[in-house]
């Protein structure tokens, strides 16, 4: 049965980036398979009101106080008027929020709650417990989650990372990976795309190997392993030459490493590169070399794999979960380990014994936006009750029977007011009280615009045609949803 | 579509609902069958097994007066994947291998990996007992705190505490006319003085130790007789130094003579703290340039000493001209801004002092930290500035470089160097200012009373400031202690790891 969703959150374009690309790409599968899908962003420079995208994704853009990074100033309860008026309009039944530093994405939880409607929430990073600033986020992410229908992970690690931190039920949770578009990660030459025949790439052991980082150049991207490795790969392998792209901070201690071992000639800094350009710069090497700190998924080691790159990563996060071990040679994260792991990628590329030709269509079959959004489909079934209860948490309905009582008629959580404030109220000493004293505000609040603003004086919005599923093609766009 | 359209649901059910999946912490539970098992379950599950299930990340070493919500989620979670019914408490392993099986058997054939690039056929939200939060670490790097290294590692902070209220009570001191400023300056000057004595007899010593030559096969036997004899000349430099009422100063003068001449022309206080700490970062290297040939040693030694004089009294000039200008300097400002912004000051200097100790192999050359050292030195200039003369600005203006630039440089070294040196000084420097707030307090001497004689109020400060300053410290250390038990840190693959480099890459 097809859904109304809203996907909620404060990233996404004309921001590039790993969060807003995912919504794009889940939104458009989702139409494709019948759903009417919005997106609610904030309004970026330049982007302000509605706008439709291909395959008539509806984006809003919403106007709001931006305070860092294109995150929105965190009010509590400033969203509702517009996030109510824009649910009604859209008829949206399920809300999907992404990525835990947008406030944008944990009011519209919230709200969502209070108006009944079901929410999930994708987590795409990974936090730590130690220092202060993780510690409120982590708080506000138990505020958000508190309430919430189900949470979808991007890697197992990201999963254990959020089940500890917004203390969920680890059944809640499910593990959808990211995915990537092949079609715009495809090797050089691919019989796939081009009329010549497959050639397996035969390196002599005199023939230069390129060994390509795209990164932005940060502290977490593990830019200082990188300073200090390169010369030494450089230095223990002559045939070989980096390409860099990306850019940040730390960009002047790369180009200090290179001016004070003179390696200008061998290392090639492009600067930072659109997201459209990335394959390009990828199919000029053959080993791709990924120093990260921290990674919930990394999406650019897929990418890299399914542009045929041999793989060389740091083994953090989520990324052992990502690509078969014949794709990839982990390193610790450690100098010295990081210039073996080289030196032995680059020793078994001259030997040939890595059949890099076949990394597209292997990495083709392993990820794809489609199977993403069946995946979702599944959750959104979920929570929403038309899978059974046992169908989706797995176990016998008979066990189901003794806990679910909380999750009311279809497993799914209950919206009575009491109920939401007795998850909330759990939440700590104090934090619990603050955040029911919220949630109270924010149902008292929503009563109020029932009353100042009623429903029936709010106009539904026509949905986009759709191209499959109505036959009478709407050319005069009456046809509404349901 | 209003929210609270929620089913009528059945009164059981809803007593149901505040027991299991509510996040309310302590609640009467009824007698439900699995809600009620499962808090007695927890504990043995936490202790017989090896591998780390869901609960342990938030239950074990929390307080234990508290159960987190998220355990009774997690319970759940876990419960229902095992598909125990939450009968009697089984013991664990073999709990866990029977759900396993019963999963197993139930629709899987393969087992369950932790990988994103296979496809499983188990459901996304499935979770895997053997190996979720397998990597989880709790308080990996915990160490328990013993009661007496406690309190002895806390003197390092009563040293500092205590010269910072010496220095304070010179300068009420000076304002009431009690004391001499010329004598304050005096006494911590000849404190200085030797300090730096001893510093250089102990530099000394370190170069003997570090370039053995075949003639010192006499070298232990020499270094025990130091070692005795450097605690001794200790003591009666502490003697020496509590009698005035000053802390005694090493100088850590040692060092080569031009940093200090490049930057003397500047030297308001804080710029002669930086170039103090550039000097000392660099002698290490400076010192093995020279190899042990005792004359050649000799030699160096001595120009150091020189460059060591001639810095000093490039000090002391530079502030000698300095005075004039300090006194006028916060004329304009009332006098309760200025105790209020050296309160400030001073508590900043406390707070942010590296109390660390160096280890052993770094050498003593570790400067305190910067933003400290310049908040007290700044606090001396503005409370200088108050005074009425030239002359009480120059020596409280000295004095303050002697008690924060050269003092905890000393500190640091001495306490390296020697325990007892360390302790007595801690004992002295307690005593001193415990008594100086004493006297500057009270009075004594004034006749009234029966008990009265000339150190009264001296004495009583001493007795109650000893007493308070020992209570203060054991009851610090033991509460420390007993804040340990809410240590809950919880690491894992989540978290940044941290790169290992082999060279700074100032180096190459």
């Amino acid at each position: 049965m097809p859904y109304n969703i809203a996907m909620v959150s404060d990233f996404f374009f004309p921001q590039p980036g790993g969060v807003e690309s995912h919504m794009y790409q889940l939104s458009t599968k989702l139409i494709d398979r019948g759903h009417k899908v919005i997106v609610i962003t904030h309004a970026y420079e330049g982007r302000t009101g509605v706008r439709y995208l291909t395959n008539g994704l509806k984006v809003y853009h919403v106007p709001f106080l931006i305070i860092y990074r294109a995150s929105t100033f965190p009010t509590v309860f400033s969203f509702l008027p517009i996030f109510r008026n824009i649910v009604i309009r859209e008829e949206i039944e399920i809300v999907h929020g992404h990525g835990s530093l947008s406030s944008f994405c944990i009011e519209a939880i919230l709200h969502a709650r209070t108006m009944g409607i079901r929410t999930v929430f994708t987590d795409h990073s990974l936090f730590g417990f130690a220092d202060a600033g993780s510690i409120l986020t982590n708080k506000l992410l138990k505020f958000a989650l508190s309430d919430v229908d189900h949470v979808i992970c991007v890697s197992h690690t990201c999963k254990e990372n959020t089940v500890l931190r917004a203390s969920l039920d680890p059944l809640m949770v499910s593990v959808i990976p990211n995915a990537v578009v092949a079609e715009n990660f495809r090797p050089l030459s691919h019989p796939a795309y081009s009329d010549t025949a497959i050639l397996p790439q035969h390196l002599g052991p005199h023939d230069t190997i390129t060994i390509v980082v795209i990164s932005r150049l940060f502290y977490n991207k593990g830019t200082d392993l990188l300073v200090a490795a390169i010369p030494r790969i450089l230095a223990s392998h002559p045939n070989v030459r980096f390409i860099i792209a990306g850019s940040g901070p730390k960009a002047i201690d790369l180009e200090q490493m290179l001016e004070r071992n003179v390696l200008q000639d061998r290392v090639e800094m492009l600067g930072p590169v659109r997201h459209e350009e990335v394959r390009d710069v990828m199919v000029r090497g053959h080993i791709y070399l990924h120093p990260s700190l921290t990674e919930a998924f990394g999406t650019v080691i897929v990418e890299a794999a399914s542009c045929g790159l041999y793989v060389v990563c740091t083994q953090v996060g989520g990324i052992p979960e990502v690509l078969p071990a014949h794709m990839t040679v982990f390193a610790k994260p450690e100098e010295d380990d990081l210039v073996a792991a080289t030196g032995r990628a680059i020793a078994a590329l001259r030997a040939n014994k890595v059949r890099t030709e076949k990394f597209h269509d292997q990495v083709k079959m392993m990820y794809s936006w489609t199977d993403v959004a069946e995946r979702t489909e599944r959750v959104y079934d979920g929570i929403s009750g038309a899978l059974s209860e046992a169908d989706f948490y797995g176990y016998e309905a008979a066990d189901a029977a003794s806990w679910s009582a909380t999750r009311g008629r279809a497993g799914v959580q209950s919206f009575a007011l009491i109920d939401r404030l007795k998850r909330y109220y759990g939440c700590g000493i104090w934090a619990g009280k603050l955040f029911c004293l919220c949630v109270v505000i924010d149902y008292l609040l929503f009563l109020m615009l029932e009353f100042w603003a009623p429903r029936d004086a709010i106009d539904i919005a026509r949905s986009w045609p759709k191209k499959l599923r109505e036959e009478k093609v709407a050319g005069d766009g009456s046809s509404f949803p349901k | 579509m209003v929210p609270n359209q929620a089913p009528p649901i059945p009164a059981t059910i809803t007593t149901m609902t505040t027991t299991t999946t509510t996040k309310v912490t302590k609640q009467q539970r009824p007698d439900l069958t699995r809600s009620s098992t499962v808090p007695n379950l927890i504990p043995q599950l936490a202790s017989n097994r090896t591998l780390l299930a869901p609960e342990d990340a938030i239950y074990q070493g929390s307080p234990p007066r508290k159960q987190s919500p998220a355990v009774k989620k997690l319970q759940h979670g876990l419960r229902m994947t095992n598909g125990l019914n939450g009968d009697a408490p089984a013991p664990l392993q073999s709990g866990r291998q029977k759900s396993r099986h019963r999963s197993r058997s139930r629709m899987r054939k393969v087992t369950w990996k932790k990988l994103l690039w296979v496809k499983q056929s188990y459901p996304d939200n499935y979770t895997d007992q053997a190996t979720f939060l397998e990597h989880l670490q709790r308080n990996p790097r915990l160490q328990p705190y013993d009661f007496w290294p406690l309190v002895a590692d806390s003197t390092v902070i009563v040293q500092h505490v205590c010269s910072v209220v010496i220095f304070i009570v010179c300068f009420i001191g000076i304002v009431q006319d009690r004391i001499s400023p010329v004598g304050v300056v005096g006494w911590g000057s000849v404190a200085t003085f030797l300090g730096w004595v001893l510093w250089d007899w102990w530099l000394g010593q370190d170069d003997l130790f570090k370039h053995p030559n075949p003639v010192q096969l006499l070298a232990p036997q020499y270094n025990s007789t130091v070692s005795s004899a450097s605690s001794t000349s200790n003591l009666s430099m502490h003697n020496f130094g509590s009698t005035g009422s000053t802390p005694n100063l090493g100088a850590h003068h040692h060092n080569p003579s031009s940093l200090v001449a490049r930057h003397s022309h500047s030297a308001s206080a804080s710029s002669i703290q930086s170039a103090t700490s550039q000097m000392t970062d660099q002698s290490p290297r400076l010192i093995p340039i020279f190899p042990a040939g005792s004359t050649s040693s000799l030699s160096h030694r001595t120009s150091i000493r020189l460059s060591t004089a001639k810095s000093a009294l490039l000090i002391y000039f530079t502030l000698l001209g300095l005075s004039p200008i300090l006194k006028s300097l916060t004329r304009s400002t009332s006098s309760d801004s200025i105790w209020a912004m050296s309160f400030l000051l001073f508590t900043i200097n406390i707070f942010f002092f590296d109390y660390k100790t160096p280890e052993a192999s770094s050498g003593n050359k570790n400067i305190p930290a910067s933003l400290s050292t310049n908040a007290a030195l700044m606090a001396s200039t503005v409370l200088a500035s108050r005074l009425p003369s030239t002359g009480q600005v120059f020596s409280l203006t000295l004095f303050s470089i002697e008690v924060f630039g050269l003092f905890p440089v000393f500190r640091r070294y001495a306490k390296q160097r020697t325990w007892q040196g360390h302790v007595t000084l801690t004992g002295l420097l307690i005593v001193g200012a415990s008594g100086g707030v004493g006297l500057c307090m009270g009075h004594g001497g004034d006749g009234e009373g029966m008990l009265d004689f000339p150190w009264k109020a001296g004495l009583t400060g001493v007795v109650v400031g000893v007493i308070s300053t020992c209570l203060a410290m054991g009851v610090c250390s033991w509460w420390l202690i007993g804040l340990q038990k809410y240590k809950n840190e919880i690491h894992g693959p989540w978290d940044p790891a941290r790169p290992i480099i082999r060279r700074q890459w100032d180096d190459y």
